[in-house]
């Protein structure tokens, strides 16, 4: 499930306004149905709908603690822009935590020749889920 | 959308700040004041209709009725009020909606005739919507049209599809009159075919051309002319050259491609299929799209078991090897997907050659090319998570010289002696699903011909392991079950396997635990609980192996505690142990979500108030997610969403969400929340708000309704083949839900909520005598129509087997007591009683008595296997029956005393004594009401009994004694002690047994606790 979108107008403003740009609500695959490259082509579809809008980068949140995940977008370009702290209610593997980051992850589209809109250090950037809209 | 669904509606700006002050504030009686002030002095209607809204807002009830008299007055004069009115109108009677007044006769027409008249605003638009979320079709069509006619032949082309979309939906729609149905039904497909029309016979069609355009709406069409077209019209366009199934997927089209074959497969017509799927597949080979756009697994399996039905199939079917091969030869091109899609294809296309075209020669009846397929196949994804239901239903056709090649001569080479640990333990756990998938196929039987060892009754030899079977094969299950503790002890002694098991697919301790469990379930003697099965669980069921399949299971879940497939096997088999609290602890995790919830939720939700009633005190309403769910869903009278399916111009979604929509509003598991919420309810002494009849929820439920049930049981681990019962039916605690079921639930709320109702407090009729007979005729009536309602269900042909056999006794006497009611209530007093009444007592006694028999009396069906298990046992799976005795028993008594109190009543009102009634009539209910009062007694000791039973040492080493029974072996051999011994070592020994065996008392005993206050009465 992905959308286009961005933030209202009135924020343009703030250093966490998000220009138009794909975001990736869920990617689900069935267990059964995983390491056949259905993921990749729903993903790939989503990058071809933003770019046929003129988005200038796809986003996606994920658990830090999911490697997997964090791999699989890894390998089709995507980079952390950005650590969401707490983004999570609870923590998926520590039933000790109440709570777990994410990365807000991040691919540039066709609009962003410049790559204005992705980090190297993404890592190190960190915000309140207050900051995400 | 309009403001006022989010608050007050924003007044003209052109009203003065005075009267705009005082509305915002909800000082409704300034507002009052100052617009009938306005009114008067600018002689505009507006200030009339925003007093009026005012005056809605107060506590009187005429002043909140006087918007419904000007919006009636308007729809009846024809005249059309201005929009601002509207939304005055709509905002002030918008808690109307929901009862008495109908959208479609007030404000619906009202915003059709401003839309007709102001086709070419914006707002218009406005109307179109809120009419669709009302699911005022009418209106909504009416406008529709019009914004149709005002955008003819613009590129925004939404407008004329909204109107035949609409049109199309109207026709389908029980608002639309028997008289108009045909001609909206016509209008729908003239005008597609009009437009279908224009698109074959232009060279070029342009966006502002009303012809058929994007891929939406050329489905729209086939799918109206699948509705409401002929077969030989739907097919012919699909031949089409422009419109047609081929050139839409030449265009990169697929769904109607797909949809089409759908409906050719429902008439069998498959020479078209094959025809059809022969050309898209020929086409994809073509290079003019991606060759494996087509290289969808249903169409390739359509293409081949269409081959296998066609009139010359020897030529079709090498045609679809042919086409399989030039595939095969670009399989390095495609990604993974496809190259499984055409790996299975060619399986499929295998398994439907016939067998002197596989094997002329028939020699080496084992390893045919079916074997070899399969082995090519399997050497590829043995270790994917789907491998298993990949193969088995092919694995299930297999004769058995090809099983025993298989399992013997394919598989054990898949993989060489140097091959590492984990993937030889996967393929292993494998080997061991496919092992019990084969013990549930008559071919791996051959008949008994020789009579030995007294094991007279096994009507089979099994071929595998040459002992005397039935089906499955006790023998082989056993076998299984070691084999698979073997490797299941391996695993977690080797570290590199344990290491390895976060890199698989899944964890190839669940497969082996699920072979265990079952096995061990199929060999205790479970067997689906079908109206013809024993009254206890334990007539059927040996109590030792059932219980170490749940342990097992139980063990199991402790290391894969994600694993849904478990989670809910779990579930179901607690449920039948009548262990609710500790299914309810396991259910939890499983968070169903929203929209999955009415087809999930009856996996534990059925029968749960007759289970557990306690479970219903808990803090959070237990049914509370369902209920918020139907609230949240079928509130509106719309599919939630709607009108964004309408602005994305997603015809089809409009269609299939109109469908889901409607079904859910006849969900089985509707009902089901319905009643069972309201049957704990009753057991607390709580106060039921509202009749069932009039639950908004039931709102348009009727006898001709028919309830659909959507229970998913895909989630459910399914190791067995299609020769009998998925395992799902053999955990249940009774049939699943079904219309018959469900309707009969409805009535017999119906019933008791006639029993049970009682006047408001200040009711006071000024003529008593007439109300009491308005009264009388109306509980007639209801009588009347209720009997005749649960009879009918009742002798529906289905209903035996949709219910267990308390359930069928329960709504029998429900049956025989409202037509009973019905002749009591009837009958003057000064008339003989007809015999009936009496036929009817003793019908309801009998019936009722034998309900009381069968759970008191509860036998052991075989006294050697369940000397240890505790009588207490014998009820505590039982519940269900004993529910079901409480609630025939409270029937009969609320129904005695409801004719006794009738009878009080009338003598209190007349006292001539005329209008009583008969003392015969009166004597036979005090009779009913005195064995209803006795059978409330034995219930009540019965759950005493149990709750005594229950706080009584020795629990554990009971059920210990059960699990795992000693110098018992029921085969004579001591093979059941082999398998008592594997269980043990891989649940990890007896001190975690214990822990599990107090889990399970626990539960009991919460389960009797809730059921020590349930009121008797």
């Amino acid at each position: 499930m992905g959308k286009l979108e961005s933030s209202p107008d009135v924020y343009r403003f703030s250093e966490h306004y998000l220009p138009w740009h794909a975001h990736i609500t869920a990617v689900t695959v069935a267990p059964e149905a995983r390491r056949l490259g259905i993921g990749k082509l729903l993903t790939e579809q989503l990058e071809v709908a933003a770019d046929a809008a003129d988005a200038w980068f796809v986003d996606l949140f994920v658990r830090v603690s999911n490697h997997k995940a964090i791999a699989f977008y890894k390998s089709m370009g995507y980079s952390v822009f950005r650590v969401v702290k707490d983004y999570y209610g609870e923590h998926s593997t520590d039933p000790t935590l109440s709570s777990e980051d994410a990365y807000d992850m991040r691919k540039p589209m066709k609009r962003d020749v410049k790559g204005e809109h992705v980090r190297e250090d993404g890592e190190k950037h960190e915000v309140d889920p207050s900051d995400v809209w | 959308m309009s403001s006022y669904r989010y608050g007050r509606p924003a007044l003209k700006s052109s009203v003065d700040v005075q009267l705009q002050t005082a509305f915002s504030d909800g000082n409704w009686n300034t507002v009052i004041r100052l617009a009938a002030k306005r009114a008067a002095t600018l002689k505009d209607p507006y200030y009339e209709a925003i007093k009026m809204c005012a005056e809605s807002q107060l506590d009187g009830t005429a002043q909140k009725c006087g918007v419904l008299v000007a919006i009636d007055d308007f729809v009846k004069s024809k005249k059309t009020p201005d929009l601002d009115t509207i939304e005055l109108y709509e905002w002030a009677c918008r808690d109307f909606f929901d009862y008495e007044v109908e959208y479609a006769d007030t404000l619906g027409p009202l915003r059709a005739r401003w839309a007709k008249a102001n086709p070419g605003s914006p707002l218009a638009l406005q109307c179109l919507q809120a009419c669709l979320e009302k699911w005022d079709l009418v209106s909504a069509q009416q406008i529709a049209t019009s914004l149709d006619k005002a955008y003819a032949n613009t590129a925004d082309r939404r407008y004329m599809f909204w109107s035949i979309t609409l049109t199309f939906l109207l026709s389908i729609s029980p608002q639309c009159t028997d008289a108009s149905r045909k001609v909206y039904s016509l209008l729908a497909v003239r005008q597609l075919e009009r437009a279908a029309d224009l698109t074959e016979n232009s060279a070029k069609l342009e966006p502002t051309d009303r012809g058929l355009l994007t891929e939406e709406e050329i489905c729209l069409y086939f799918r109206v002319l699948l509705s409401h077209g002929t077969k030989e019209e739907f097919v012919s366009r699909l031949k089409s050259p422009k419109l047609g199934a081929i050139s839409q997927l030449k265009e990169g089209r697929k769904l109607l491609f797909c949809e089409g074959l759908n409906a050719l497969e429902t008439w069998g017509e498959w020479e078209l299929i094959y025809n059809f799927c022969r050309e898209a597949l020929t086409f994809g080979l073509e290079g003019t799209t991606s060759p494996f756009f087509v290289c969808d697994l249903q169409i390739w399996r359509k293409f081949a078991s269409s081959a296998s039905k066609v009139t010359d199939s020897d030529s079709a079917l090498s045609e679809v090897q042919a086409i399989l091969k030039r595939y095969i030869e670009l399989k390095d091109k495609a990604s993974a997907m496809y190259k499984k899609n055409l790996s299975l294809a060619l399986l499929e296309t295998t398994f439907r050659l016939p067998a002197t075209t596989l094997n002329p020669a028939h020699d080496n009846l084992g390893l045919t090319p079916r074997v070899v397929q399969l082995g090519l196949f399997l050497d590829q994804y043995f270790e994917r998570l789907s491998a298993f239901d990949d193969i088995k239903g092919y694995v299930a056709e297999l004769s058995f010289e090809e099983i025993k090649t298989l399992m013997e001569g394919v598989l054990p080479k898949l993989l060489d002696e140097n091959a590492d640990k984990p993937r030889k333990t996967v393929l292993h756990a494998l080997q061991c699903k496919l092992r019990y998938l084969l013990t549930t196929c008559p071919q791996t039987l051959s008949p008994q011909t020789s009579v030995a060892n007294g094991e007279a009754q096994k009507p089979y030899q099994c071929r595998f392991c040459t002992s005397p079977a039935s089906l499955p094969c006790e023998g082989c299950l056993r076998t299984l079950i070691t084999d698979a503790s073997k490797s299941y002890q391996q695993i977690n002694g080797d570290k590199e396997i344990l290491d390895s098991i976060p890199r698989l697919d899944k964890d190839p301790r669940l497969d082996l635990a699920l072979v265990m469990g079952t096995s061990l379930l199929k060999l205790s003697g479970l067997r689906p609980r079908t109206p013809d099965a024993g009254h206890s669980l334990w007539q059927d069921v040996n109590p030792g192996q059932f219980l170490q399949a749940v342990l097992l299971l139980d063990a199991q879940l402790k290391e894969t505690h994600g694993d849904t497939e478990l989670r809910l096997l779990l579930v179901q088999l607690y449920l039948l142990l009548g262990c609710a609290s500790y299914a309810y602890q396991l259910w939890t995790p499983l968070d169903i979500k929203r929209t999955i919830q009415d087809s999930l939720s009856p996996l534990f939700f059925d029968r749960i108030s007759s289970l557990s009633p306690g479970l219903f005190q808990g803090t959070r309403p237990l049914m509370e997610p369902l209920r918020s769910f139907y609230n949240h869903n079928l509130d509106d009278r719309s599919p939630v969403r709607i009108w964004d399916a309408f602005a994305a111009g997603s015809y089809t979604s409009i269609l299939d969400m109109t469908e889901y929509d409607g079904n859910l509003r006849r969900s089985c598991t509707v009902m089901m929340t319905l009643v069972e919420e309201r049957r704990a309810t009753r057991c607390y002494g709580g106060k039921i708000d509202v009749e069932i009849e009039e639950h908004p929820l039931a709102e348009n439920i009727n006898d001709d309704t028919t309830l659909v049930n959507k229970t998913d049981y895909g989630p459910f681990p399914n190791l067995e083949s299609v020769h009998g019962p998925p395992i799902h039916e053999y955990l249940r605690l009774g049939p699943g839900l079904s219309n018959e079921r469900s309707h009969l639930a409805f009535l017999s709320e119906q019933y008791l909520d006639l029993l049970h109702y009682k006047p408001p407090k200040d009711y006071k009729p000024s003529k008593a005598s007439e109300a009491a007979l308005r009264d009388r005729e109306y509980t007639l009536e209801t009588l009347s129509r209720l009997s005749n309602s649960l009879t009918d269900f009742l002798h529906q042909p289905a209903t035996p087997t949709r219910l267990t056999t308390p359930e069928t006794t329960y709504y029998t006497v429900l049956s025989l007591l409202s037509a009973a009611l019905l002749i009591a209530l009837s009958t003057p007093r000064s008339d003989p009683v007809p015999k009936t009444l009496s036929l009817l007592s003793k019908s309801i006694k009998s019936a009722f008595a034998s309900l009381r028999m069968s759970f008191f009396t509860l036998p052991h069906a075989d006294e050697h296997t369940n000397r240890h298990l505790p009588s207490a046992c014998l009820h505590l799976t039982e519940m269900p029956h004993l529910a079901a005795i409480r609630d025939t028993a409270l029937a009969i008594k609320h129904s005695a005393a409801f004719v006794l109190s009738f009878h009080e009543k009338e003598l209190a009102r007349d006292r001539s004594g005329r209008s009583g009634l008969h003392r015969d009539v009166i004597s036979e209910m005090k009779v009913l009401a005195e064995l209803a009062g006795k059978a409330l007694v034995e219930v009540k000791g019965c759950v005493h009994r149990l709750k005594e039973a229950l706080a009584e040492a020795g629990w554990l080493d009971r059920l210990l004694g059960l699990v795992f029974a000693e110098g018992d072996g029921h085969d004579g051999n001591g093979r059941e002690e082999d398998v008592g011994r594997v269980v043990e070592e891989v649940v990890g020994g007896r001190a975690l047994t214990e822990e599990w065996a107090g889990k399970v008392v626990e539960s009991w005993r919460e389960g009797v606790k809730g059921w020590g206050m349930v009121r008797m009465e």
